[in-house]
């Protein structure tokens, strides 16, 4: 009967968005879980990526040593904006207080934004937290790429981590727990997909054309070429902005299709840790 | 009166199974409203559907003449919910909890509104503990100073006393009495105590699988048994007692040599106590137990159970 539209309705209200954002702040600054799954694990793999490349440099082309560094620390960026959005949700239902949240006049719009704030300021800390580190402990500079370059690559990065939290987001909400898992696991799927670290070459040809469907796949090449040569590849920017902006608008429909059956079928009202 | 809620022949079906058939109702203003009913009768899918985190399939809930599902944001503004069995964020702690909800209800200066329920409930102690480190009770606390935290105009309370100690079990019921009396407060009020229900409900809905089985005041459903049971205390034979009652047909058992119970029409009382008192032997004591909300729920549960 009551079907939840996504975009139709009043405007967003600020104060619910900043009570979502702030809910977030409290939370990650009191959970070690937070602290060790987003800091500790992208320092971790930085100091990794960062001797295999300093080996790498020494005993091959440096390109490639940088390449897989530039791929790491850009992956951060999908990898942290996705477990933002989707293990925050997981909070409250292990807390068993998602549906105390949406029995206020909190609206889905709402949470959804404000969790989509929280993922990239995330993930830009992260970002800068690892890009910093890289400079100081392995001398290597992706600023040097250039700013716009960054930029760019971190808008397509971040929408695409907005698509997959999305999505799961929509799996959490009518499944529960039954696929926490998922939070943490399907972003692996793509990795090796979306060729973060070697060219799309290296895939067979089949392969290549499931990766070219994914906007990721796009901005991965388009740093190993800035790495060369700092051009900007507006072609690669747009194709990727276009089909990050397809994978968001598909994530949405499934995301509401999945809510609705989660309220029709008393799921949500439910859901428990 | 103006009523704050009405719903109307609300059904909810999950598959072939209906959970919900068609049950209608209206909560006036200032009224506190009794949802009771066995296990599985519907209560909980009520209030889920009543707070929009459960789609119906059919009928109309309508909040401040309203309808919810156009009107899903202000209507949720002007209501809230505790429950003893809802919890908040476990790692943060009670004031950053109470301050994210008040937050999201919009509440102006939350500082002062979360201070002061704080400490009406006895927990300004504990704003700053976490809230996973709480016990039971005192969670319970904090949901129900969550549910006040927008000055509600309606609160749906599913059996917010549960396990709270017996004083703050009473302090509770108390503040529902006082804001009922001052703030027109309505509530929608599930508990299995029927203690709690009798003293603060004006009016109670009986649900049973699905389907409103009765509706009345607290009062006028215990009048619908018109039986009652007599205890009488007394010194002398038994035997001459047992003559008596069996020659006025009575149903009887002694529960000792020297009590007997006697489960008789409440308007046959007085004529069996007046006939007990000709009889040779001394009475020492009479008790009247009248029948209570409990012994209705009972009855109408057993009875719609024995139905199916």
């Amino acid at each position: 009967m009551c079907s939840y539209k996504l975009l139709e309705g009043s405007p967003m209200q600020l104060n619910t968005i900043m009570a979502i954002l702030l809910q977030e702040f409290y939370h990650t600054r009191k959970s070690l879980e937070v602290f060790m799954d987003l800091f500790f694990y992208s320092i971790m793999t930085l100091i990794i990526f960062g001797y295999l490349s300093t080996f790498l440099i020494n005993s091959a082309n440096p390109i490639i040593a940088y390449s897989l560094l530039s791929g790491m620390i850009l992956w951060e960026i999908v990898r942290v904006g996705q477990y933002s959005m989707s293990v925050g949700a997981l909070w409250n239902v292990w807390s068993r207080n998602l549906s105390n949240m949406f029995i206020t006049p909190l609206r889905i719009r709402e949470y959804m934004l404000a969790s989509m704030l929280s993922g990239t300021l995330k993930s830009l800390l992260i970002f800068l937290l690892i890009s910093t580190a890289a400079i100081f402990i392995f001398n290597f500079n992706i600023f040097s790429v250039g700013i716009l370059n960054l930029t760019l690559h971190f808008i397509n990065l971040t929408c695409f981590s907005w698509s997959i939290g999305i999505f799961i987001l929509g799996l959490i909400f009518r499944f529960g727990t039954r696929i926490q898992a998922l939070a943490w696991g399907l972003i692996y799927i793509f990795q090796p997909l979306v060729a973060v670290f070697y060219p799309l070459n290296i895939l067979p040809d089949s392969i290549q054309k499931i990766a070219l469907a994914f906007p990721a796949t796009y901005t991965f090449e388009a740093i190993r070429a800035n790495l060369v040569n700092p051009r900007v590849d507006w072609q690669s920017f747009t194709v990727a902005l276009f089909l990050n902006i397809f994978y968001l608008i598909f994530s949405l429909w499934f995301f509401n299709l999945m809510f609705n059956q989660s309220k029709k079928s008393g799921q949500f009202a439910r859901m428990e840790g | 009166m103006e009523s704050i809620l009405e719903v109307e022949r609300l059904v909810k079906k999950y598959g072939s199974f209906t959970a919900l058939d068609g049950i209608s109702f209206r909560i006036p203003k200032g009224r506190v409203i009794g949802l009771l009913g066995p296990n599985g009768a519907g209560k909980t899918t009520t209030i889920q559907m009543l707070l929009g985190i459960t789609t119906h399939t059919s009928g109309d809930i309508k909040y401040f003449g309203k309808d919810f599902v156009k009107f899903r944001e202000i209507s949720l503004k002007r209501i809230n919910f505790a429950s003893a069995f809802n919890t908040l964020q476990g790692r943060i702690t009670v004031w950053e909890n109470l301050i994210i909800f008040a937050m999201l209800y919009g509440v102006k200066n939350p500082e002062k509104k979360i201070k002061e329920l704080s400490n009406y409930f006895e927990m300004t102690e504990l704003l700053n503990q976490v809230y996973w480190n709480l016990s039971a009770g005192q969670r319970t606390r904090v949901n129900i100073i969550k549910s006040l935290v927008n000055d509600p105009d309606l609160i749906l309370m599913d059996e917010p006393t549960a396990s709270l100690d017996p004083d703050i079990a009473d302090k509770t019921l108390s503040l529902i009495e006082e804001l009922k009396k001052t703030r027109d407060l309505s509530i929608l009020f599930t508990s299995h105590d029927m203690k709690e229900v009798t003293r603060i409900c004006d009016e109670v809905i009986f649900l049973d699988h699905g389907r409103i089985v009765a509706q009345d005041t607290p009062i006028g459903l215990t009048k619908r048994i018109d039986t009652a049971d007599v205890y009488i205390t007394f010194d002398g034979e038994k035997e001459l007692i047992e003559k008596s009652l069996q020659r006025q047909n009575e149903n009887f058992t002694f529960v000792t040599k020297n009590i007997v119970s006697i489960h008789s029409q409440e308007k046959n009382i007085p004529k069996l106590i007046f006939s007990v008192n000709k009889l040779n032997i001394e009475i020492t004591d009479i008790e009247i137990k009248k029948p209570t909300l409990e012994d209705v729920f009972l009855q109408i549960a057993r009875r719609e159970s024995d139905a199916t």
